[in-house]
């Protein structure tokens, strides 16, 4: 064959081999922790959200919430929003990845706030883990690990929002912390 | 090359190509080094160089990459200066550089071809304008969709999430009838002056014909256009953004009526909205922020009638198709149109006899 069928994608596998992104040291525990609220606009986020942070405040000892809103839902936290969030918390939860984009966007803030020494909890929609997944591993995070809840949440219910959370929050604090 | 080209080897060189994950579905052209070539000697731009960021995803786009896919899309060489404007012109708008081709929505770019390259190239710019059967125009915008999944790395059911996409997604490719539009061409709307050869492209979620071959009134034809932009699906915002393609012509009733674009413009922002009490039913009468949502209780804004265009850019018009029918398509927008065109880089003087100097085979 006189000539090599060009690739059109410019990736080699030089691309692909990285070292995994450091993951941040665990607490045995959240008692005392400051938790940082990444909310992301998307419908029902704050909600689900706040009532996660709620409960690990009287659940789990949290000392109390910070909530940011990331305006862009679709990109990267920006570089100063995930300074003062690391600066201020101790552990962060991001979310909800309930979209195309967002599900993508919110894991790769989780491996971003991992590597600023934050543990981090992204929750998603279970319809987008296999873009969740595709970004961990653009990432250099093959396997990262994330929270999921069962799609939709666009349309739940404000009590509906509340047992959403309850029933991640075991997820949630087994990845924030040391415990399992 | 022998005289008879070998079918069963372009068939293994087009499977090959399959088998990469390098298709969207169709064949693709098998590119070879010299073919990229007279791609890059159509163009002044350095192949090295980047034309494109998607940052979330940590890929980029060089001019090299862009005439790979160009080739494998089935481009000719001189096409290449236009499928970089078009690219240009889309990575100008903001949901494309964001998360758009990630979207559920599926969005589909929709790129407008003004100036004499139209003509030089052969796109086609009269009937059937949202295609198919030109190469310019099926291949160019094929292109686009072929370097967003190859250069990007975005493909469906990965990082692409469309729920359900829209016909027309990678073809919509139109060149503007210019000699039977009123008005100034669509590039001129985007910054460039009339007589250039010029692009512009943004994304549509998708888009609706409106057939009134009924009245000889502007302002019924008028009313019938804004029914079908006024339609509640659409609405996630407090606000949208729709385009209307007229054929030649409405354009041409429209403007002997004595409206500029700029008075359909205005029309449409006037009368396109719905009612409180129709926004309501549809679940979509509560605000929080601009974002829309269900707010069952929220009555008292039943009679009050909302607007939905807030500017002039939120409605652009082209003029595309034949003057046969008065049939015309709303373009429902994905965020909104940048508002600028892209000039086509000038040809280099390898193309100064594209039909000898660049023939696709040597």
């Amino acid at each position: 064959m006189p000539y090599a069928i060009l690739d059109p994608t410019g990736t080699t596998t030089a691309d692909r081999e990285q070292s995994p992104p450091p993951r941040a040291r665990r607490r045995a525990n959240l008692h005392g922790a400051t938790v940082g609220l990444l909310v992301n606009t998307k419908q029902n986020a704050a909600p689900f959200l706040d009532e996660v942070g709620r409960l690990l405040v009287g659940r789990h000892g949290a000392k109390g919430t910070i909530a940011r809103t990331k305006v862009n839902f679709a990109a990267p936290a920006p570089e100063d929003l995930v300074k003062e969030l690391a600066a201020s918390c101790d552990v962060i939860i991001t979310g909800i990845g309930d979209c195309g984009s967002c599900s993508a966007s919110a894991v790769a803030d989780g491996i971003v706030f991992e590597a600023a020494g934050l543990p981090a909890a992204a929750i998603c929609s279970d319809a987008f883990k296999v873009t969740a997944d595709a970004m961990a591993g653009l990432r250099g995070a093959p396997g990262y690990r994330y929270v999921t809840t069962p799609h939709p949440v666009a349309v739940l219910t404000p009590d509906q929002v509340k047992e959403r959370a309850a029933q991640v929050l075991g997820d949630v604090v087994s990845l924030l912390t040391a415990s399992e | 090359m022998t005289e008879t080209p070998d079918p069963e080897a372009a068939q293994a060189a087009i499977e090959y190509c399959y088998a990469q994950g390098w298709s969207d579905g169709l064949p693709l052209v098998p590119a070879s080094q010299p073919l990229v070539d007279k791609f890059l000697a159509a163009t002044t731009a350095r192949p090295e160089e980047v034309i494109g960021e998607i940052e979330q995803v940590g890929r980029t786009c060089t001019v090299q990459l862009a005439a790979v896919n160009a080739a494998m899309a089935g481009c000719l060489p001189e096409y290449f200066p236009v499928v970089l404007a078009a690219f240009d012109a889309l990575m100008r708008e903001r949901a494309a550089r964001g998360g758009g081709w990630q979207s559920t929505s599926g969005p589909a770019p929709m790129i407008v071809v003004n100036g004499p390259v139209r003509h030089e190239l052969g796109f086609n710019t009269a009937g059937g304008a949202f295609g198919p059967g030109f190469r310019p125009n099926a291949t160019v915008a094929r292109a686009i969709g072929l370097i967003v999944r190859n250069a990007f790395g975005i493909r469906p059911h990965v990082l692409e999430q469309a729920t359900q996409g829209l016909p027309g997604r990678w073809s919509i490719c139109l060149a503007e009838n210019e000699e039977e539009s009123p008005w100034p061409p669509f590039a001129a709307d985007g910054g460039q002056p009339a007589g250039t050869s010029a692009v512009s492209a943004t994304l549509l979620r998708t888009c609706e014909f409106v057939d009134n071959r009924h009245t000889p009134d502007p302002e019924q034809v008028l009313w019938d256009i804004a029914d079908t932009i006024s339609r509640t699906g659409s609405l996630i915002f407090r606000e949208t953004s729709a385009g209307v393609v007229f054929c030649p012509e409405h354009a041409q009733m429209l403007a002997e009526a004595g409206l500029s674009k700029q008075g359909v413009q205005e029309w449409l922002m006037e009368h396109c909205g719905r009612t409180g009490a129709d926004l309501r039913r549809a679940g979509k009468n509560g605000l929080r922020g601009i974002a829309r949502f269900a707010d069952p209780g929220a009555s008292a804004n039943d009679g009050v009638f909302s607007r939905i265009l807030p500017s002039p850019r939120h409605v652009p018009i082209v003029v595309a198709g034949a003057r046969n029918a008065a049939i015309s398509m709303v373009v429902r927008i994905f965020g909104e149109w940048s508002g600028t065109a892209t000039p086509v880089g000038p040809l280099t003087a390898a193309l100064a006899h594209p039909t000898t100097a660049l023939g696709v085979s040597s």
